[in-house]
């Protein structure tokens, strides 16, 4: 099968849009995080600070591998803070980007998720891998 | 997490700084105000010593008594006889006061008068009370209940600040080992700590046996020294032990507070140890063995 390579689409034609993917404030515990993940059914929550400015990621896989790190209780590890277990600086896009090579990136990082900032930081939108790769496809919403 | 310092003292009485790299800090005083005159003369006693050690001090001494074992214990003096004993009792002697609230109606008046307020360990996550406490302004002496674990303390700090509280010193009083036996986990203050705000330890209530006589407490004084030298050497902000002339005929804790001619001794030594655990961190930087990554 051959797919015409899609030069033209944008990430924010396809990109979540902000109120449909979990966003907690650096101050939220480890376990609303977690519960806001299993609500959302997504693998990541962007943290961002009191200006909507990007902080830091936290996915399913920072969890797993957290698992066979952390040594102390549940209980301590659940009232920690979400930061302290997150990734700080993490890979972003731009909304204007296009899609192509924001799925580049996501395969050379082998990341599900990438999140859009604008050019101040601010959090504007979650690029999802799935609907990206529909997009691409030429497959209808 | 950053140091979160507080200052205890507002109008004429010394001004105490609490955090980093400030010194220890001893918080002390009768268990509970027995009388104006008894008020004074621990006052003046502990004051003078304090002097000696060179130690910055804070007044304890509690107007209500709401947590004893039993109803024919001395409950306390009374609120307004209480508030006004210890209001003379900074003018006099221009030191700081702290007393606990068990009642979250009283924290209005406490903090009117107190340059501190305390949150009594069984109270601990009684929001109604971290409520009253934060309403108040003044710094906040939040000890930890014995029921609770350290890191699960984090859950009161931020019900202070969700009321505007920002000044919080949190203190260990020991954990429960089974009944009626404490313990303490050295390991409070370092947890308690990744909170940013100060850490305290409470030398008295931590060698108490609660209960262990039937209707009143036990304790086991003889083991204040040591505790005391592991806690400060672990890393505290304030220590906070309650002291009397006369145990025996103490009306609260008669038990557990520390006899008066002890004072000097273990404030000597426990300045001591952390005045070195500041040139130990000068000298080795801070602890960061196996950080968690």
């Amino acid at each position: 099968m051959y797919i015409q390579k899609n030069n033209t689409t944008l990430v924010q034609e396809v990109m979540l849009s902000i109120d449909s993917f979990p966003i907690l404030r650096e101050t939220v515990i480890f376990k609303e995080a977690l519960e806001e993940m299993g609500t959302a059914r997504l693998g990541i929550v962007c943290i961002v600070n009191e200006e909507k400015k990007l902080i830091a990621i936290l996915t399913d896989g920072d969890i797993r591998r957290k698992l066979l790190k952390v040594q102390k209780p549940f209980s301590a590890f659940f009232v920690d803070d979400v930061l302290k277990h997150s990734i700080q600086s993490p890979i972003t896009v731009g909304p204007k980007e296009s899609l192509l090579d924001a799925v580049m990136i996501m395969e050379e990082k082998k990341v599900w998720d990438l999140p859009v900032v604008d050019n101040e930081g601010v959090l504007v939108g979650l690029l999802h891998l799935h609907p990206a790769v529909k997009a691409l496809l030429g497959v209808e919403k | 997490m950053e140091n979160r310092l507080m200052q205890v003292g507002y109008g004429n009485v010394a001004k105490v700084s609490i955090g980093g790299k400030y010194p220890l800090v001893f918080i002390g005083g009768p268990c509970a105000i027995e009388s104006r005159d008894h008020a004074f003369k621990l006052a003046e006693q502990i004051g003078e010593i304090c002097q000696r050690v060179d130690i910055p001090w804070i007044y304890k001494s509690c107007y209500d008594k709401d947590c004893r074992s039993s109803p024919k214990s001395f409950h306390g003096i009374g609120l307004d006889e209480g508030l006004r004993i210890l209001s003379e009792v900074r003018e006099e002697f221009k030191v700081p006061v702290v007393s606990d609230f068990s009642d979250s109606s009283w924290g209005p008046e406490t903090g009117e008068v107190c340059d501190m307020v305390q949150v009594p360990a069984y109270l601990c996550r009684q929001t109604s009370i971290l409520r009253a406490a934060a309403l108040t302004k003044r710094p906040i002496l939040l000890k930890k209940g014995q029921y609770m674990s350290p890191w699960n303390m984090k859950n009161s700090v931020r019900k202070i600040e969700s009321f505007g509280g920002d000044q919080i010193l949190l203190t260990d009083r020991g954990t429960f080992l089974g009944y009626n036996m404490l313990v303490n986990d050295m390991r409070c203050f370092p947890i308690m700590g990744e909170t940013g705000y100060p850490v305290c330890f409470d030398a008295t209530h931590s060698i108490q046996l609660p209960t262990s006589m039937g209707n009143i407490s036990g304790g086991q004084r003889e083991y204040i020294p040591h505790l005391v030298r592991a806690a400060v050497g672990c890393g505290i902000n304030a220590l906070f032990m309650e002291t009397h002339d006369d145990p025996e005929n103490a009306l609260s804790d008669a038990n557990t507070v520390l006899d008066i001619q002890y004072l000097e001794n273990i404030l000597g030594q426990a300045k001591a140890v952390h005045q070195m655990r500041l040139e130990l961190l000068e000298k080795y930087g801070e602890d960061n063995v196996h950080p968690e990554k």
